[in-house]
């Protein structure tokens, strides 16, 4: 048995009625858990891309990427490795600070570069961008100020340098040629 | 870079289109409802098993004028009691013929009624079509009458489920159903269809699909792949390397049609053949290399087989917990090598030491050719095998005054002769038929195997004597199961299907008894019906079956199925059997098979007929 690890999982998937719904039943339907998801129209407007987290041993791992490529809806499915990928979620972050505790807040966001989007005298929301690691470094820091509230994105992820999934490759094929004819 | 190739795809797509005849209906202006019935048509459909309703009506008013236009290429409407029955009447048509089935249904109700057979599809990858009426596209969402959330409800148990709301799209997604549905790993594909989308009028265009840039790729890549020579050459190291080989068979072989192919390949290279329930059928079973069923309450020989083998070769199977049990001890001395369409499924359950996506006839063809020089003979292993299917024969207490249930089974087989297609519930019966009976020919034993639907005989057998009008077509049916789709009793006498009832009746739920006799002490909670009232008999008779008996007495047995099976129309007979026979062999729920107990009648090995284990604990 190996050990539980967390998967990047990219999906691009037909962007049609009802599937996200589909995706994530298949999850609930055969246990599998999804730890974050985002979704959104990619540059080709008839295909989504899902992003998802999802932590499982090896033959979890490989039963999800199969049973996603079985779903008619679903285009092309993509494993990340480590290092082939970018992975970037947003958070806000509620902290309540007080006068004691304000210098430390500023601290904090300055160090990782983050920024507050908003401020009263009591609270103030933090914006942060950056893998899930880094953002959970910053709760962990702000945690015993007092974080009251957080809304995270879920990660997008991009292969680095020029690797493309499959439709985002035609697509880029079809813009370069529509160029060519012009 | 690109320019050229696609100006050259474009070219071929245009050579294509132009080489297929236009449709003669090309140009018509129709209905969303007309379209539907067409492409239908189109696709062969000769019967449409359902049952009307508000949010269909445009639909089934189509198939009345399609069938007044078109006298010659009339569809048959087949109505049911019950929706259930209509999907599952699909069901049996498909399975008997490999052709997709086709449900028509209403929405709401109508549509939830279909939900369990077409679960039941999917977990034995059968390909049937259901439409369902929806209501009007304004209306979805606001709990309108006899709305359900179909596309919610199906996309958990169906391969494919569309709503279709683009009015421009009726004839593309309904081919496109079809497409799916029979492709790949075959399975059912709904069509939740609102009303004002079946009133909706436009010229038919006749052609055109919808585009499934994934699936259409995968099936592109599995229909083409191709086992290389070196993966074959490890294929026959595997098989040089083994004394004791055994291919375990499932639906996989019935569904690709790669029952010559395996009979070839288990003659080719001398290979015994065992297979599942949804197996039966691939081999002829009374081949001298089938071994029948394996599994929970496989043959005793076959489960042998599959403890003594080192080399098994899974085709179109899956491993499922009723076949492997204690997936640790299942095949333990074996190295495995797993053919399947599904990708799936290798692995899923069982590590495996060689594995090929593709159908299983593709696959089994391309071993075949790449086997060519193959020479090893394995005869001392197949003369093992034939000493265990000598040694532990399957074996009841044939001395017994009450009428056994394997008694029955075995007279109907006498008189059939493994030429008769078999519909069953689920439960002892189902088991009794699948170890008792033979079966010559692929699609000839249809039953609920994953899913284990009671009630699903007499619907499918509906189906499957539709779809085979000259051929003998017995519901081995239990009196549990059939109540559970009993309206279709009705059916059978209304549209004189002949289908053949044979009910085992021993007065309760015998499966679940027997395991309350292994597994609870005895107490028949719930699953007793010695205290029902009901008269099957008298219940046909007032369906108005000609030919309705019961038999009580055991020398009456042999003379009236004799005279059942040659009615001519539908007839019924209602057998009572012992209530307290068990199903053996009987590898216990989550054990190995060296647990297997085999009863007292069946030789077991090593001198333990009721001994061994009978449950693992904990499993279901």
């Amino acid at each position: 048995m190996s050990e539980q690890q967390k998967h990047t999982i990219s999906i691009l998937v037909e962007n049609e009625f009802g599937v996200l719904s589909r995706v994530a039943g298949m999850f609930s339907g055969r246990g599998f858990n999804i730890a974050t998801l985002s979704v959104a129209e990619t540059l080709e407007p008839s295909v989504s891309r899902i992003t998802l987290t999802a932590a499982g041993d090896d033959a979890v791992i490989e039963q999800i990427i199969k049973q996603l490529n079985k779903m008619v809806s679903v285009i092309e499915v993509v494993d990340f490795r480590a290092g082939e990928f970018v992975d970037i979620e947003l958070a806000l972050i509620k902290v309540a600070f007080d006068a004691s505790t304000r210098a430390e807040v500023m601290n904090a966001v300055s160090i990782f570069r983050a920024k507050i989007v908003d401020l009263s005298t009591s609270t103030c929301i933090i914006e942060t961008t950056g893998s899930q690691a880094k953002i959970d470094a910053l709760l962990r820091l702000l945690e015993p100020i007092g974080v009251k509230e957080i809304a995270r994105t879920g990660s997008a992820a991009l292969f680095r340098g020029e690797r493309l999934m499959t439709v985002d490759r035609e697509h880029a094929a079809g813009h370069c040629d529509s160029e060519v004819a012009s | 870079m690109t320019a050229p190739k696609a100006s050259h795809a474009t070219h071929l797509d245009i050579v294509g289109e132009t080489a297929k005849p236009k449709h003669p209906l090309r140009g018509r202006v129709m209905s969303g409802a007309e379209m539907v019935v067409q492409v239908v048509a189109d696709e062969g459909v000769k019967t449409i098993f359902g049952y009307s309703g508000g949010a269909i009506l445009p639909t089934y008013d189509a198939v009345f004028r399609h069938n007044e236009a078109n006298p010659d290429q009339k569809i048959e409407l087949l109505v049911p009691a019950n929706e259930q029955g209509a999907a599952f009447m699909a069901a049996g048509y498909a399975r008997s013929t490999g052709e997709v089935g086709v449900a028509l249904v209403t929405s709401g109700p109508g549509a939830t009624n279909t939900v369990t057979p077409t679960r039941d599809c999917q977990a034995d990858s059968v390909p049937i079509v259901v439409i369902c009426g929806q209501v009007p596209r304004a209306a979805v969402g606001t709990d309108a009458f006899q709305e359900a959330p179909i596309f919610n409800i199906m996309a958990s148990c169906a391969k494919h489920v569309f709503l279709l709301t683009d009015e421009n799209q009726i004839e593309e997604t309904v081919r496109t159903a079809f497409e799916i549905a029979r492709s790949g790993r075959p399975g059912p594909v709904v069509i939740d269809l609102p009303k004002d989308v079946q009133t909706h009028e436009a010229p038919f265009k006749g052609e055109g699909r919808l585009r499934l840039r994934g699936y259409d790729e995968r099936r592109e890549i599995l229909e083409s792949s191709t086992i290389s020579a070196r993966h074959a050459q490890s294929f026959f190291e595997l098989l040089e390397n083994s004394e004791a080989p055994l291919i375990y068979a499932g639906g996989g072989v019935i569904n690709s049609r790669a029952s010559d192919e395996l009979r070839e390949f288990s003659h080719r290279f001398g290979i015994p053949v065992v297979t599942t329930l949804m197996g039966i059928g691939s081999m002829d079973t009374g081949d001298d290399l089938a071994l029948h069923m394996l599994g929970m309450h496989g043959a005793a020989y076959a489960n042998y087989a599959v403890e003594d083998c080192d080399f098994l070769f899974a085709v179109g199977a899956r491993f499922d917990d009723r076949v492997a049990g204690k997936v640790d001890e299942f095949a333990p001395k074996a190295r495995v090598a797993h053919l399947d369409i599904d990708a799936s499924e290798i692995g899923k359950v069982k590590g495996v030491d060689w594995s090929h996506v593709a159908s299983a006839k593709r696959g089994l063809s391309e071993l075949l050719a790449a086997g060519k020089g193959f020479s090893k003979s394995f005869a001392p292993w197949v003369e093992h095998v034939v000493e265990l299917k000598r040694r532990h024969p399957m074996a009841y207490n044939a001395g017994s005054d009450k009428i056994q249930a394997e008694f029955v089974l075995e007279c109907l087989n006498r008189i059939v002769g493994g030429d008769a297609i078999v519909t069953t519930g689920v439960g002892q019966h189902q088991m009794w038929a699948a170890q008792y009976l033979d079966f010559k020919s692929p699609r000839t034993f249809l039953t609920s195997g994953s899913m284990g639907t009671m009630g699903f005989g007499l619907p499918a057998a509906i189906g499957a004597q539709i779809a085979n009008p000259g051929k003998l077509v017995i519901d081995v049916d239990g009196d549990g199961s059939i109540r559970m789709n009993l309206g279709e009793l009705e059916t059978l006498t209304t549209y004189d299907v002949p289908v053949k009832v044979l009910l085992l009746n021993n007065l309760g739920d015998g499966m679940v008894r027997q395991w309350q006799d292994l597994f609870y002490a005895n107490r028949y909670s719930g699953t007793d019906k010695a205290l029902h009232k009901k008269d099957f008999v008298k219940a046909a008779e007032a369906d108005g079956f000609r030919f309705a008996r019961r038999v009580s007495k055991k020398e009456d047995v042999a003379t009236q199925l004799e005279a059942f099976v040659n009615f001519e129309g539908p007839a019924l007979l209602e057998v009572m059997t012992d209530g307290h026979g068990h199903v053996y062999p009987m590898v216990g729920p989550g054990l190995g098979y060296k647990n297997m107990i085999t009863g007292d009648h069946i030789e077991g090995r090593g001198n333990k007929p009721g001994g061994g284990k009978t449950s693992g604990g904990g499993y279901f």
